[in-house]
C-alpha cells in the first residue's frame, strides 16, 4: 500500500480512483482496511487538501468534530450532535467530510456476513438480531445510519459543496436497491469540500443512546426552525439520514419486530425536539 | 507445627472436602482497635509505575527471537472438519510453525462453538501469523447448532447433572402463604472483556523445562495444569505474571492460548507469545453464561417467609459449569422450605467462565426482586421485610464464623430513609425512586498459601511470595499487613511477587480470597521474622525478649527504652533475617460468608425508557478492612460493573448460526466515566474473630452482587413497572412501562 | 524513512504504510506504555497526543502522522497528573492508565480547571474495566495537588 499526501484539492481528487481512496481523520476507513471491508492500493491523504475551518456559514470539510462542538458559529443541533457523537479521541480525529460518509454499525455488515449491503441476497439483520436497526426504508436493508451530524445538517438544510457539484445535504443519501447497493450519490472520484449551513432562527438535537456517551444513537433528532416552518431530520432510524414531515409521519413507520420500541422513542423525542424549538 | 487436616476448600461457592497438610495458626488476632497501617488508606504502593506506563504487563514482554502466533477459529457453531490443508500457511512469508486439529488437545476438528480453536501458526510478526492463517485450507461439514436454552434441557443435553438443594417442603411452604408470588426472571450473557486480553508467552529451555510468560489469576494453577497437561514435573513449569490486566475470573486457567504457544514453541524451537485480539477475547475467552429463573415466593401476612423456589436454567455453553444460581436463595434468608434446582444447558455458544461471583450475581437479581414484588403485596417495607426474615444460623446447621447483615441494615437506614425526598425530586418525565438488595457470597479464602519475609541490614522488609495482583491492589495490602506486624512504615516494606521460581505457593486471586488466603500467610511470616529481630534485640540491648516489641520502626521496651530498628539491622552486615509463614486453616463446621446491602436510586424518563442511576449506598461486611482506600475502590469497581451489566451490556449472537454480535467495543457496552452515580461505600470493618489470625475476608466480588436487584427495585418504586429482565434496555423500559400502564387500568 | 517527533526526540522508522502509530510506538521503539487493548478504535487504551490533541493510535496510521508532535505516557511521566491518580487511587490494574492520563493531560491542558460534567464528557473515550471512573474524576479535580 501507498500513501500520497496532495496539498491541493485538484491532485486529490485526480489522484482518486483505481484502486486510490481518500483517507482523512481515518476513524472509519483505518479499521475497515485492516477488516479487509474496503480495499485500497493507495490511500490519498486529505489532510493538506481539503478546507478545514468554520467561516460564516462554511465548514470545511476537514473540519473536526471536536472543533465543531465548541464552535459557537455552528447552529446549536449540530455542535450538539457533533457533541454527542462518539468519543472525544473520535471526535478531535474524525472530520465532518468523512462523518457524513460513515458507514452503518449495523453488526452483520461489520462482521462481513453476505448481506445485500455486501452484494449479498439476504438482509440477516432482518431475521436476526435487529434491535438496532432501521424502522424507515428498511425493506431492502435494515440497517440504520449512525451519523448524528448527518441528521442535524439534513434539519438545517444544509448544502454540500463537492470539487463537482453543490446538492442539499439529503440528497448525498440514497436507499440501497438491489441494482445499486449505495448509501451515497457521491460519484467516483468525488470530493467533499465544504458544507453551507444556513443559520435557522433555533435548532435541537436530541439523542437516545445505550450509554450516557460514547454510543451510537438509538434514535436521534435533529429540528431545526426558519421561517418557513420546522424542518426535522432522524438519525439511527433508516440506512440514511431521514428526513421527517411531522410527528405523524412516524406513523408510517415499518419497524421489524425488534424496533418497534423505536417508534415510540422517536415519538417522544420529536415532540420534545419540536417544543424546543 | 504442619499437621494433616480434613477441610472444606471453597472457591467460587464450590465446596470439596480434601485432606490438607496445614500449618498451625499460632497467632493471635491483632488487639481491637485502630492499627499503625492496616486499617488506614495507603496508596498503591505499585501505583506510579502502573500510571507511568513502567509497569510491564504480558501484552509489553517481548523475549528474544519471539514469535507471534494467530489462531484458526471455527466460524461455526457446530461443525466438522472434513479436510484441512495446513501447508499454504506454512509456505506463507515469516511462518515458523503451524500446527492443526489433534496436535495439541484444545485444536479441534469438531468445534462446538463458533471461536473455538482449529488451527493455528507461528509467525516472525502477528500480522504475518494472521494473513498466513488466511491461508488455511479447510473443507466444512456444518451442522446445525443447538442454541436454545430451553431445548437443551428438554433435550438432556447438560454440561453436568442438574444442583438440587431442599429444605423442609416447598409446597407445604406455599401452602402456609398468605400471598404467593411468581415470576420469571432473565439474565443476559455478559463479556469480561478485562483490558489486557488473555496472552501468555512460552520459552522451552533444552532441558525439557518451560517457562510461561501469563496474564493470570493463578500463577500455580497455570503451573499444575499445564504440567498435568503435557506431562511435565509441575516444577518444571516456571509460570510468570508480574503485573496483570484484568481477569474477573475468566483468567483462572492457562487457556487454549497457553496450550497452542506451548506446542508452537516446540515445533518451531523459538519462544512463542499467543495472544488473542478483541474479538477473540469476546468469543473464546469465556463469558458471564445467561439465565432463565421461574420463582415462587411465599410469606405469611406479617412478613414472615414461608417458601423460596427456583428453577434455573444456565445457559452454559460448550464446556464450562453450571454456576450456584440458587445460592443466593439456599443462603440468604431464614426460610423452612426452600427448593433450588439448577440446569445447566449445554448450547452450541462460547463456553461460560467464572466471571466475579458467578452464579450469585444473577441469582440475587431474581430472588431480590421478587422479594420487592413480595413486600409490594403484603405492604412490607422491603428493608423491613429483609429483616423479618433474617438468618441467625445457616440453615444446614452450621454456624456463622461471624455476620454483621444486621448492622449492615442499620447502616443502610439514613439512606433508605431517603426515600421520601427521593420521590419528591421527581419532576415532569423523570420518575425517581429508591431500591435496595442484600448480599451473601462466600470470601472466606483458605489453605494452602504461604509467604516469606527478608530483612536485611538496610532495615527494610521484603515479602516474597508467588501471588498475583490481578489490579485489586494485593500488593498493597500484603505490604500493610507486613509492616503492622513488624512496626514499620509501609514505606520500607517491599512485596516480590508474580514467579512460582521465586516464591513459594500462593492462593488463586479469585473468589474473594486473595487476602483472606494470603494476608494470614504474609502476617505469619512477619511475625516469625519480627520475633527473629527481638531475639537479636535482646541480646543486643540487654534485655527480656517478653518486654520487647516492634513499633514504629523502632525495637520498643516495655520498661521504656527505643532503639531504631534501623541500627539494629546494621548489625546484620550481610546477614538477613528470614521468616516464613503458612495460612492455617479455616474454623471447622462453620459457614464463612460475606453480606451486605445495598441502596440504589434511580431516575427513570418514561417517555424514553431512559434509566440514569443517581446514587448507591454500599454497605458490606467483609471483617477487617485492611486498605480502606483500595476497598472503596473494589466497592465503586464492582457497582461500575454492576451498572453496566443492569443497563448497557449484552452479549447477542446471532439466532441461526450463533455467531457473536458483539465482539467489538462499540457493539458491547461497558460503562464509560459518563455513566457513574455518586457512590457511598461504607464498611461494617468488624474483624471475623474465627478466620484466621487477620479476620479479613474477601472483597472483589460481593460488590457487584446486589447492584442489579437495587436498581430493578428502584425503578419500580420510580415508575410501578417491573423490569425481570438485564439489560435493562430502552426497549424492556418501554415494555415494562407500557405493561405497567396497562395494568394500572381499573378493571 | 518515515520521520516522526516523539515526546521531543526525532525517530526514524522502516515502516511500511499500513502500519499503525501504535505498532510503530510499541513494537518498534519500545514505548510499551500506550497499551493495545482493543486495536478497533473504541476503548481509548493506545491514546496519544498529536499537537495536543487525544488520538487512537492504534487506528492512526503512522505515515499520517506527519510533522505532528506525538506525545506518549512515557513523555509525561513526570505530569503532575500521574500523581494525582496514584493519591486518589484512579487506577486498579493499570492497564488503561496511561491512556486515561494522556487524555486528561489533554483536558487539563485545554481548561486546568474542568468541571465534573466536562470531565465526564471528555474522558468518556476511556473504558476503565475495573471502574475506577469516580477516582479518575477526583484525581483529575484534584491534579494540581
Amino acid at each position: 500500500m501507498e500513501l500520497y499526501r496532495p496539498s491541493t484539492a485538484l491532485d486529490a481528487a485526480n489522484a482518486l480512483g483505481n484502486g486510490s481512496v481518500a483517507l482523512a481523520g481515518g476513524t472509519e476507513l483505518v479499521p475497515l482496511l485492516r477488516d479487509g471491508l474496503v480495499r485500497a492500493e493507495r490511500l490519498v491523504h486529505l489532510a493538506d487538501a481539503v478546507p478545514r475551518g468554520v467561516d460564516g456559514t462554511r465548514i470545511g470539510a476537514g473540519t473536526t468534530l471536536a472543533e465543531l462542538e465548541v464552535d459557537p458559529q455552528i447552529p446549536a443541533a449540530l455542535r450538539e450532535a457533533c457533541r454527542l457523537a462518539a468519543s472525544p479521541q473520535l471526535r478531535a480525529m474524525g472530520t465532518i467530510g468523512g462523518n457524513l460518509l460513515q458507514a452503518t454499525r449495523c453488526w452483520y455488515w461489520r462482521l462481513d456476513f453476505p448481506c445485500r449491503l455486501h452484494g449479498g441476497d439476504t438482509c440477516h439483520a432482518r431475521q436476526g438480531v435487529h434491535r438496532e436497526h432501521a424502522i424507515f426504508g428498511n425493506d431492502f436493508c435494515a440497517s440504520a445510519h449512525p451519523s448524528d451530524p448527518a441528521a442535524a445538517l439534513v434539519a438545517l438544510g444544509a448544502t454540500l459543496i463537492t470539487d463537482r457539484r453543490e446538492l442539499p445535504v439529503l440528497d448525498l443519501y440514497r436507499l440501497p436497491t438491489e441494482d445499486d447497493r449505495e448509501l451515497t450519490t457521491l460519484e467516483p472520484g468525488e470530493l467533499i469540500l465544504e458544507l453551507d449551513v444556513p443559520a435557522p432562527e433555533a435548532s435541537v438535537y436530541l439523542k437516545a443512546m445505550d450509554r450516557q456517551r460514547w454510543s451510537f444513537p438509538i434514535v436521534g433528532v435533529a429540528a431545526a426552525r426558519f421561517a418557513d416552518g420546522v424542518r426535522l431530520a432522524l438519525s439511527g432510524v433508516a440506512p440514511i439520514p431521514w428526513p421527517l414531515d411531522s410527528e405523524e409521519a412516524l406513523d408510517a413507520a415499518t419497524p421489524l419486530p425488534g424496533t418497534a420500541y423505536k417508534v415510540e422513542l422517536a415519538q417522544a423525542l420529536v415532540r420534545r425536539a419540536l417544543a424546543a424549538v | 507445627m504442619a499437621r494433616l487436616i480434613k477441610t472444606e476448600k471453597e472457591v467460587e461457592g464450590r465446596y470439596e472436602e480434601t485432606w490438607v497438610v496445614v500449618e498451625e495458626d499460632v497467632l493471635d488476632q491483632w488487639p481491637a482497635g485502630p492499627l499503625e497501617v492496616v486499617g488506614r488508606d495507603a496508596e498503591r504502593i505499585d501505583g506510579l509505575e502502573r500510571a507511568r506506563g513502567e509497569a510491564l504487563y504480558t501484552a509489553d514482554l517481548k523475549l528474544p527471537g519471539m514469535l507471534h502466533a494467530a489462531v484458526l477459529r471455527s466460524p461455526y457453531a457446530r461443525a466438522h472438519v472434513k479436510r484441512i490443508d495446513l501447508e499454504p500457511a506454512l509456505a506463507a512469508p515469516g511462518v515458523r510453525a503451524v500446527a492443526g486439529p489433534g496436535d495439541v488437545h484444545v485444536l479441534t476438528d469438531s468445534p462446538g462453538y463458533p471461536g473455538q480453536a482449529v488451527a493455528a501458526v507461528a509467525a516472525e510478526t502477528f500480522h504475518q501469523a494472521r494473513e498466513a492463517v488466511k491461508l488455511i485450507d479447510v473443507e466444512w461439514d456444518v451442522l446445525e447448532p443447538l442454541l436454545d436454552p430451553e431445548e437443551a434441557i428438554a433435550r438432556g443435553e447438560l454440561v453436568e447433572e442438574p444442583r438440587r438443594y431442599e429444605r423442609g417442603d416447598l409446597e407445604r411452604g406455599l401452602a402456609e402463604a398468605d400471598v404467593v408470588v411468581e415470576a420469571e426472571y432473565r439474565t443476559q450473557t455478559l463479556l469480561h472483556n478485562s483490558m489486557e486480553t488473555h496472552q501468555s508467552i512460552c520459552r522451552w529451555h533444552g532441558d525439557g523445562k518451560l517457562d510461561v510468560y501469563i496474564s493470570t489469576q493463578f500463577i500455580w494453577g497455570v503451573r499444575d495444569s499445564v504440567a498435568s497437561q503435557l506431562g511435565l514435573n509441575p516444577d518444571d513449569v516456571r509460570v510468570v505474571c508480574e503485573f496483570m490486566g484484568g481477569g474477573f475470573g475468566s483468567k483462572n486457567g492457562p487457556g487454549d492460548y497457553t496450550y497452542i504457544g506451548a506446542e508452537l514453541a516446540k515445533r518451531s524451537g523459538r519462544p512463542v507469545k499467543c495472544a488473542l485480539t478483541r474479538r477473540e477475547e469476546n468469543t473464546a475467552t469465556g463469558n458471564r453464561n445467561a439465565t432463565i429463573q421461574r420463582l415462587v415466593a411465599g410469606a405469611k401476612a406479617d412478613g414472615t417467609l414461608t417458601a423460596l423456589g427456583g428453577d434455573y436454567v444456565n445457559a452454559v455453553g460448550w464446556a464450562g459449569f453450571s454456576p450456584m444460581t440458587g445460592g443466593p436463595m439456599q443462603y440468604l434468608y431464614a426460610c423452612d422450605n426452600v427448593r433450588v434446582v439448577e440446569h445447566g444447558a449445554k448450547l452450541n455458544t462460547p463456553p461460560n467462565a467464572a466471571f466475579r461471583a458467578p452464579g450469585f450475581v444473577e441469582g440475587t437479581f431474581g430472588l431480590e426482586c421478587i422479594l420487592d414484588e413480595l413486600a409490594a403485596k403484603l405492604g412490607v417495607d422491603p428493608l423491613e421485610l429483609r429483616r423479618l426474615n433474617y438468618a441467625d444460623d445457616d440453615a444446614d446447621g452450621r454456624s456463622y464464623s461471624s455476620k454483621n447483615l444486621a448492622e449492615c441494615y442499620r447502616l443502610a437506614e439514613p439512606h433508605w430513609a431517603r426515600r421520601d425526598d427521593v420521590h419528591a425530586r421527581s419532576e415532569g418525565q423523570w420518575k425517581r425512586g429508591i431500591g435496595l438488595a442484600s448480599q451473601v457470597w462466600f470470601g472466606g479464602g483458605g489453605p494452602p498459601s504461604y509467604a516469606w519475609v527478608r530483612i536485611g541490614a538496610d532495615g527494610r522488609a521484603t515479602v516474597v511470595t508467588a501471588m498475583q495482583d490481578i489490579g485489586t491492589g494485593s500488593r498493597t495490602a500484603m505490604a500493610q499487613i507486613a509492616a503492622e506486624e513488624l512496626g514499620l512504615p509501609l514505606d520500607r516494606v517491599d512485596v516480590v511477587l508474580g514467579d512460582s521460581a521465586r516464591g513459594p505457593y500462593a492462593s488463586i486471586s479469585a473468589g474473594s480470597s486473595t487476602i483472606p488466603s494470603m494476608g494470614p500467610a504474609v502476617r505469619s511470616a512477619a511475625a516469625d521474622a519480627g520475633r527473629q529481630l527481638l531475639e537479636i534485640a535482646a541480646q543486643r540491648y540487654d534485655k527480656e525478649q517478653r518486654v520487647l516489641s516492634l513499633k514504629g520502626g523502632n525495637v520498643v521496651s516495655q520498661d521504656g527504652g527505643s532503639w531504631p530498628l534501623a541500627g539494629l539491622c546494621e548489625l546484620l552486615g550481610d546477614g538477613q533475617i528470614l521468616g516464613s509463614g503458612a495460612r492455617g486453616p479455616n474454623p471447622t463446621g462453620m459457614r464463612i460468608l460475606t453480606f451486605g446491602v445495598q441502596v440504589a436510586e434511580v431516575a427513570v424518563d418514561v417517555e424514553t425508557g431512559e434509566v440514569r442511576v443517581e446514587r448507591v449506598a454500599a454497605i458490606h461486611d467483609v471483617g477487617r478492612i485492611v486498605n480502606p482506600l483500595g476497598a472503596r475502590s473494589q466497592v465503586e469497581g464492582g457497582i461500575v460493573q454492576a451498572i453496566g451489566h443492569t443497563l448497557s451490556e449484552d452479549r447477542l449472537i446471532d439466532p441461526q448460526t450463533g455467531i457473536v454480535l458483539t465482539q467489538t467495543l462499540d457493539a458491547y457496552r461497558m460503562p464509560t466515566i459518563a455513566d457513574v452515580p455518586e457512590i457511598v461505600a461504607e464498611f461494617v470493618d468488624e474483624p471475623d474473630k474465627h478466620l484466621t489470625n487477620l479476620g479479613s475476608k474477601g472483597l472483589g466480588e460481593p460488590p457487584i452482587i446486589p447492584t442489579a436487584a437495587a436498581i430493578a427495585n428502584a425503578i419500580r418504586d420510580a415508575t410501578g413497572a417491573d423490569v425481570r429482565s438485564v439489560p435493562v434496555t430502552r426497549e424492556e423500559m418501554l415494555r415494562a412501562l407500557r405493561e405497567a400502564r396497562v395494568g394500572a387500568i381499573p378493571a | 524513512m518515515l520521520e516522526l517527533s516523539i515526546n521531543g526526540g526525532a525517530y526514524e522508522s522502516r515502516a511500511e504504510v499500513g502500519k499503525t502509530l501504535l505498532e510503530v510506538l510499541r513494537d518498534e521503539l519500545g514505548l510499551t506504555g500506550t497499551k493495545l487493548a482493543c486495536g478497533e478504535g473504541h476503548c481509548g487504551a493506545c491514546t496519544v497526543l498529536l499537537d495536543g490533541a487525544p488520538a487512537l493510535s492504534c487506528i492512526t496510521l503512522a505515515h499520517t502522522v506527519g510533522t505532528r508532535d506525538v506525545t506518549t505516557i512515557e513523555g509525561l511521566r513526570d505530569h503532575p497528573l500521574v500523581g494525582a491518580f496514584v493519591r486518589a487511587d484512579a487506577l486498579q490494574c493499570g492497564f488503561c492508565t496511561p491512556g486515561q492520563i494522556v487524555s486528561a493531560v489533554a483536558l487539563v491542558e485545554a481548561n486546568p480547571s474542568p468541571s465534573r460534567d466536562e470531565i465526564r464528557h471528555r474522558m468518556a473515550g476511556n473504558i476503565c474495566r475495573c471502574g475506577a471512573y469516580p477516582r479518575i474524576e477526583e484525581a483529575i479535580l484534584a491534579w494540581r495537588g
